[in-house]
């Protein structure tokens, strides 16, 4: 479980902001998308929550243990991925890595080696265990970096954009990964990217950030029920449109966006259409994706 | 038990980062034993003079040691820092410290090639002059010594490192001046009284090489030994760095935590 309380950082003699009184509970076993814009303060936050950074005030605990007062005991619960970071050494194997790792992580030779075995077959790494990270692709040196914050088995990881960059069968296996992990091992995920479909797809829960402060933080499924536009309709036809439709044509199907103040009104149009001659491929409410909502949060003053 | 682990590891990386660079080891086993041989040619105006060769060796020994120490941890620390690295290790139940103190004992390690290359160098040199190298098992102490206080010395660097970042000029500066007032080639006792005090106060290895010729050049025992400031003193000093180091050390390790200064990320 991971409790964020009022956490707030300033920085320098400008007293910038950058964090101000976020408050999180992520739930065990529970995948958490860590969202929002560059410069929204969750790098910050991410750096105070593995402890790299001190917080100006308030407080972070790790499965029950305050990072700041008891940091190793912390730090036992937790694994990290960093966006941008090496996050293991290139000149050693994966091998070498994992028991580096492992034995740093306070853990018997004999249980890494284990554990170490058990990760790199799952991530498809085995085969490959004894050459050096540096010679690796991209994709497989992130499945080291994550094989490598989890090989102390911890019940909770942070993964700053693990897909990036990898390409298409790398980000399936990760992500297969992470919801494995979630589901059947019950590890706390908390993940932040920029691929928003990723988090969608993955994440139980979504906190989004902007200008420091949390301005959601809600079950994906119903923070996109609240944005869920109910008086948006797609129609799209077989064929042109009659005329006095504002219609989009591509690849020989238009579509008609309508916005009604009443779903009843929806039949009135399907009406119209028939009446003209036009032939119905479909008619679908509009539901909106992560994209839109994070779209529509971080260009809004506050929601949630 | 968690400290010892992952001490260990931290010096099983060290020597598994030495193998995997052997070339860079192999390079150093040439060129430490010529700048030896160079500078004994310097100072003795084109001969390798048997009065000069075996002072010169000793210092040169407890320099090889300053250079892995510092150097190669320092260089080791600011690469793991850009390269984004560093951040894993502070997010373990390991204390800091240990990672560098772990790094230290692997570039202890990692000297020891070098420094028999360049005795082995020194011992042939003194043997065709018609002396030879001397041995006491006295010697250990003066080198532990100079290894201890180098430590503490590399953990300041290594904290300024976490602050400051690009601090080579420091790092290659103290190297400098560490091989010139620890009197690796001219004796303290030969420098201006206040340079000598100033030296054996706060140069990790001055103390240590003073000790190293007394024992082996002069035959004097460790507990009289003529010059410096005593067994007290060169037990102390290396202490008193080390502790020093720690403290600097945990204090800009806070300040680059309040900082976000902390790695890469």
């Amino acid at each position: 479980m991971i409790e964020i309380d009022a956490l707030t950082k300033v920085y320098g003699a400008a007293q910038v902001r950058a964090v101000d009184e976020v408050s999180l509970h992520v739930g065990t076993g529970t995948v958490f998308g860590f969202l929002g814009p560059n410069g929204a303060g969750k790098t910050t936050t991410i750096k105070m929550l593995a402890g790299l950074l001190t917080p100006t005030s308030g407080q972070v605990r790790l499965g029950g243990f305050d990072v700041a007062r008891q940091r190793s005991a912390a730090m036992a619960q937790f694994g990290a991925v960093l966006e941008g970071s090496r996050n293991v050494y290139w000149s050693l194997s994966a091998w070498q890595n994992l028991m580096y790792f492992g034995r740093l992580k306070g853990l018997r030779k004999a249980r890494v080696a284990e554990r170490a075995q058990d990760l790199l077959t799952d991530l498809g790494l085995w085969e490959r265990r004894h050459d050096k990270v540096g010679g690796f692709s991209r994709g497989m040196q992130q499945k080291v970096a994550i094989a490598a914050a989890l090989i102390a088995d911890p019940p909770i990881v942070l993964l700053d954009e693990p897909t990036l960059g990898l390409d298409v069968e790398a980000t399936r296996t990760v992500k297969n990964w992470i919801a494995e992990q979630a589901r059947e091992l019950g590890t706390t995920i908390l993940l932040t990217t920029h691929q928003l479909d990723v988090a969608q797809e993955l994440c139980d829960r979504v906190a989004v950030m902007r200008q420091g402060r949390l301005v959601a933080d809600l079950p994906t499924r119903e923070l996109l029920a609240r944005f869920r536009e109910r008086d948006r309709y797609e129609i799209r036809l077989e064929g042109a449109a009659p005329p006095g439709f504002d219609a989009v044509t591509r690849e020989g199907v238009t579509t008609i966006n309508v916005r009604v103040s009443d779903p009843r009104e929806v039949y009135d149009v399907v009406e119209r259409l028939r009446a003209q001659g036009a032939v119905l491929e479909s008619l679908t409410q509009v539901q909106p994706d992560l994209e839109d909502v994070f779209l529509a949060l971080v260009s809004e003053p506050s929601h949630a | 038990m968690t400290f010892a682990r992952g001490f260990a590891a931290e010096v099983r990386k060290g020597l598994l980062n030495l193998l995997a660079g052997w070339r860079e080891a192999l390079m150093e086993m040439i060129t430490f034993p010529l700048f030896y041989l160079l500078i004994v040619l310097f100072m003795g105006r084109g001969q390798l003079r048997a009065d000069l060769l075996l002072p010169v060796l000793l210092g040169m020994v407890a320099l090889t040691f300053i250079h892995e120490q510092v150097n190669r941890v320092f260089w080791s620390y600011l690469g793991d820092i850009q390269s984004g690295v560093l951040e894993q290790t502070y997010l373990t139940p390991l204390p800091s410290a240990a990672s560098i103190l772990g790094r230290q004992v692997a570039a202890v390690i990692a000297a020891v090639p070098t420094a028999l290359a360049v005795l082995a160098t020194g011992a042939t040199a003194a043997g065709l002059q018609g002396g030879r190298l001397p041995f006491d098992a006295q010697v250990i102490v003066p080198l532990a010594a100079i290894v201890l206080g180098t430590c503490g010395l590399s953990l300041i660097l290594c904290g300024l490192t976490l602050v400051f970042k690009r601090i080579e000029i420091i790092t290659q500066l103290s190297v400098a001046v560490y091989a010139i007032a620890g009197g690796t080639l001219v004796p303290l006792a030969a420098m201006p009284d206040p340079i000598a005090f100033l030296s054996r106060l706060v140069v990790p290895i001055a103390p240590g090489i003073e000790a190293m010729r007394d024992i082996l050049l002069g035959g004097h025992s460790l507990v009289a030994l003529p010059t410096g400031w005593g067994l007290g003193w060169l037990l102390a000093q290396p202490l008193l760095i080390t502790a020093a180091g720690v403290i600097v050390f945990n204090r800009l390790e806070h300040l680059a935590r309040h900082r976000g200064t902390l790695g890469r990320y």
